[in-house]
């Protein structure tokens, strides 16, 4: 996994930054002279990072970082990280559709139902908490413009 | 000067001063809390009710409720890996490590006592530069400032993962980082640079959305796939009982958490770099005084060290930052731009003045600070043992609600779904890295530092032309970046040659 | 003849008044911001959302939304063609976004000619100042001495970056712009360090230099604001008659400092609602001691008034707008 991973974000620095120098290129020298400088070493240390991935050399490079715990069988890691993608993505389908305000506790409410397998009463008094202290912070102080939703 | 002084602590001590300081106070620690609220923004909400206070009472409002956001920012940084201010995103890599082994009441102990300290050295250093402040802040100009970006950016060496490999991976993630901060319009020749058509992204990219995807969003997947809660399977009992530890961490490196007080101040005092910088210096300066690679490689994993420098800084840059707005008139951040406002609404012009005239006014706002930050950290305390309590809620509770409050927080950038689309990429981006194995610390010190650097480069050249490079100041920060960019090699080296001493 | 027209005036708004009553009465006013909390613009949308409603029929609730991006591009487009006529919404932005509309930049979803226009609520004019320790008290005499004034900016499109490059460019001025500061503070504080010469701005963000005597204003753009009546105006000292139509377009929406429009096609009765609670709040004692508090100077132009203006710059010959065209670029 860290292998693949390091794999994708070589491969796509590597566009990013090719594609970055080739856009600069047609700018005036000062708008592009930043973006050259940096891209063209980014691209190369990109592509050699790739090339060491593909030779297999891979010390057991641990970052400075968190590590995602490697303790559970990969193929229910893959699983459930799909899984969490998938709700992260479906909420922003939901406030698309119908608009932050009625996305917030419908989301709360079926994420709690569904994924954590919470009774009906907590899960509704819960998302009606969520739901009200977000009106009220949100909506009702800042005032911030939520559009409507595709449906309603 | 010194009747100036205990009289701005007289003025603060009255009682409607006090209170509205309270009341300052209480709005901050939420607002620092939630991640969809940000220190800014209600701000400049609050001004307009400050129109019917007096200057004392309406500062002691102001500064009691900015004061706070920091320190409690650095809280949901800590229990959630979520960035509650952009400036405490900093202490989510150790802190919130730390929380997930269980140690959630250690981790907030050293970030409360580390940001009082903070704040502390901040609003001394604005009452002791008072007659130094301003041929300080005139010595430090353009080609000064892209020095300290400079500085800034060789700190991507310290914050690597080890060996050659480590390094590639640290620059590729600062390279990264720097290419990011290019888009949006640039201020040379007008050209919309990677924009994609797309009025959005004219601005450039937001720091928030972008902190809160690349922190978050893996730590929420990664609560997710572990089904459990934050602290894992470890007993409920050890939480609260290390908040005393984390108190007595901030003793036991207690120089260090000075010196990063001192680097935050020092950030602050410099307008033009930005808040969020701050943090990430200073942390890149705690990596440092790990004495050896191995000691090195803990930071991220829990270093309580890692959690003191950026508790400290971050508090300890909002008296810097008072300081340029108090002695020029021009704000050294985004929130200091509305305390600005503030002021004239009162009646107060911020300049000369404030040094000479109205010198007691200055001193009771540092004496805000101070008791805002005390006060803050005390009722902190006494709420800690249900902070930490929060690490062993399941997490299938916690991951709505977090999830609730970063789509919103990301939001109210820009009001703009374009925000959670940011906020999903660099979620994946920081995801791939963290299972790569690739350090995030330098990307974001790339993203903040690159607009600073191109600017004030070309600046210092248009200006100057060559002999910018020949400033005294500019050549003693030269060999501070080197230095920076060495020290670890240099100490790998000698740890090398000590192990073959022994062999 | 005059008592009969009066009578009628009268009735005709006895009529209205109940009509916009109705529409506005428990409801929520929106006024659209194009910039973030803390801009000039969103302050004078606030202090004048704080006392619009005793002067509006049916006194409803004015609050303020933020809907910044693309130097208010995104707002100027929302409250176009998304928001709905109804008078429930307003909008302000940028006052250049006419020369945006008259450059075609790409994502211009508005046309400024079809906007129901309220008016403008103050006008911001343009200065140059320089450090007052330079010799030069005026003018004529920085031209005149020959050496290089070094000017700091912000950006292209922003006027700290337009109103030098014009009077370089055209005027032939012995100018250096030395552009990417963050902000207009961070000019000043290059000012003090002796970095830039000077900079130009809105008069009000320089007014408390100027009081305070770290700069000197120079010369000035058309539109006029206690304080620099006396100044040199920029387009006065244009070289031709193409010079001068360059420097009078950028200057144009200035004198609409701060428009305030709604979406078009609003009803009429509720867009003279509207366009005389303005008048009345901006002379509304309250709001005039606030607004001296905050360094706010608010002054009325009626919609009619800003719409012709801005008509104007939109009627501008192809040749004018081209040449404008290669000195100004819209910009953040």
């Amino acid at each position: 996994m860290h292998n693949r991973a390091s794999l994708i974000l070589g491969v796509a620095i590597m566009i990013c930054s090719g594609w970055a120098v080739y856009a600069a290129s047609g700018w005036p020298w000062k708008a592009a002279l930043f973006p050259m400088v940096i891209g063209i070493p980014v691209f190369c240390m990109a592509a050699a990072e790739v090339a060491w991935v593909l030779l297999g050399k891979n010390p057991a490079a641990r970052a400075m970082d968190f590590q995602i715990s490697s303790d559970l069988p990969e193929g229910l890691v893959i699983r459930r990280t799909l899984l969490a993608a998938a709700w992260m993505l479906g909420f922003f389908a939901v406030i698309v559709l119908v608009g932050f305000p009625v996305a917030v506790p419908l989301f709360v409410f079926l994420y709690l139902r569904l994924q954590g397998r919470e009774g009906w009463l907590f899960s509704a008094i819960f998302s009606a908490i969520v739901w009200a202290l977000f009106y009220a912070i949100f909506k009702w102080l800042l005032n911030l413009p939520f559009p409507a939703g595709w449906l309603f | 000067m010194i009747e100036a002084f205990f009289e701005g602590l007289l003025l603060v001590l009255q009682w409607k001063a006090f209170a509205f300081m309270l009341l300052g106070i209480l709005l901050g620690f939420w607002v620092g809390l939630l991640p969809g609220l940000g220190g800014t923004t209600t701000l400049a909400l609050m001004l307009p009710f400050i129109y019917a206070m007096q200057p004392i009472e309406g500062f002691a409002f102001l500064l009691g409720m900015h004061a706070v956001v920091a320190t409690t920012g650095d809280i949901t940084s800590v229990l959630f890996g979520v960035p509650g201010e952009g400036t405490t995103a900093a202490t989510i890599l150790d802190g919130h490590a730390m929380a997930k082994q269980g140690e959630a009441g250690r981790a907030l102990g050293a970030v409360l006592t580390s940001s009082l300290v903070g704040a502390i050295v901040g609003a001394v250093a604005l009452a002791l530069a008072v007659p130094v402040v301003r041929p300080l802040v005139l010595s430090f100009g353009s080609p000064e400032l892209f020095m300290i970006a400079i500085v800034g950016l060789a700190f991507i060496a310290s914050l690597s993962a080890e060996g050659a490999r480590g390094m590639l991976r640290g620059f590729l993630a600062g390279g990264l980082g720097l290419l990011v901060a290019t888009v949006g319009q640039d201020p040379q020749a007008g050209v919309a640079r990677f924009t994609f058509d797309s009025l959005y992204l004219w601005g450039g990219l937001d720091l928030v959305p972008v902190l809160v995807g690349i922190f978050a969003i893996p730590e929420i997947i990664d609560l997710a796939v572990r089904g459990t809660s934050i602290a894992g399977e470890l007993p409920a009992g050890r939480l609260s009982k290390g908040a005393f530890e984390g108190v007595k961490d901030t003793f036991r490196h207690f120089w260090l958490t000075i010196r990063c007080s001192l680097i935050g101040t020092f950030i602050g005092i410099m307008p033009g770099i930005g808040g969020a910088v701050s943090q990430w210096l200073a942390y890149g300066h705690a990596a440092q005084s790990a004495r050896t690679p191995e000691e090195r490689k803990r930071f991220g994993q829990g270093d309580v060290r890692g959690v003191l420098g950026p508790g400290a800084a971050n508090n300890s840059k909002e008296g810097g930052a008072l300081i340029p707005t108090v002695a020029f008139g021009v704000p050294g951040s985004s929130s200091m731009a509305i305390l600005l406002g503030g002021f004239f609404l009162m009646g107060l012009v911020p300049g000369p003045d404030m040094l000479t005239k109205h010198l007691t006014v200055t001193f009771s706002m540092v004496w805000t600070i101070v008791l805002a930050n005390v006060i803050t950290v005390a009722a902190c305390f006494l709420f800690l043992n249900h902070l930490a309590r929060l690490t062993s809620v399941r997490g299938q509770l916690l991951i709505p609600v977090i999830l609730v409050l970063i789509f919103v927080g990301s939001y109210t950038s820009n009001s703009h779904y374009g925000d959670i689309l940011v906020m999903f990429v660099f979620g994946a981006v920081g995801y791939l890295m963290v299972i790569g194995g690739w350090p995030r610390a330098p990307f974001v010190l790339g993203l903040v530092l690159g607009k600073i650097a191109e600017n004030y480069l070309y600046i210092s050249v248009a200006r100057y032309e060559a002999a910018w490079l020949t400033r005294p100041i500019v050549l003693v920060l030269l060999a501070l970046a080197v230095g920076v960019v060495l020290y670890p090699l240099i100490q790998s080296r000698r740890a090398r040659s000590r192990k073959a001493q022994h062999a | 003849m005059k008592n009969a027209l009066a009578l009628v005036a009268a009735l005709a708004l006895a009529a209205i008044a109940p009509q916009a009553a109705a529409q506005f009465e428990g409801k929520t006013v929106t006024i659209v911001v194009g910039f973030k909390t803390g801009g000039g613009y969103d302050r004078t949308a606030r202090i004048l959302a704080r006392h619009l409603p005793k002067y509006l029929p049916g006194k409803p609730n004015v609050i303020v939304q933020n809907m910044p991006g693309a130097n208010s591009i995104i707002a100027a487009n929302h409250v176009y063609g998304v928001a709905k006529p109804d008078g429930l919404t307003l909008g302000t932005f940028n006052r250049n976004l006419v020369l945006a509309q008259l450059t075609k930049v790409s994502g211009v979803k508005y046309d400024m000619t079809r906007f129901a226009w309220i008016g403008s609520a103050a006008s911001e004019s343009t200065v140059l100042a320089i450090r007052s320790d330079l010799p030069y008290k005026s003018f004529d005499e920085m031209r005149k001495a020959g050496k290089t004034v070094v000017i700091g900016a912000t950006g292209p499109g922003a006027n700290t970056y337009d109103f030098p490059l014009l009077l370089k460019e055209l005027l032939g001025v012995d100018i250096k712009i030395v552009s990417g500061y963050s902000s207009s503070s961070d000019i000043m504080l290059a000012l003090e360090r002796k970095e830039v010469d000077g900079r130009a701005g809105s008069y009000s963000s320089l007014q408390t230099f100027v009081e305070r005597g770290t700069v000197r204003p120079l010369v000035r753009a058309r539109a006029v604001e206690p304080g620099i009546e006396k100044l040199p105006v920029d387009e006065n000292l244009a070289p031709n008659a193409r010079a001068k139509a360059i420097m009078a377009l950028r200057s144009a929406p200035e004198v609409v400092g701060r428009p305030f429009v709604m979406t078009p096609g609003t009803p009429e009765p509720l867009l003279k609602a509207m366009r005389d609670a303005f008048a009345k709040a901006i002379k509304d004692p309250e709001l005039i001691a606030e607004a001296r508090k905050a360094k706010m100077d608010l002054e009325y132009m009626p919609g009619d008034e800003a719409l012709r203006l801005v008509k104007e710059v939109l009627s501008q010959p192809k040749e004018v707008v081209d040449e404008f065209g290669k000195y100004i670029k819209f910009g953040e």
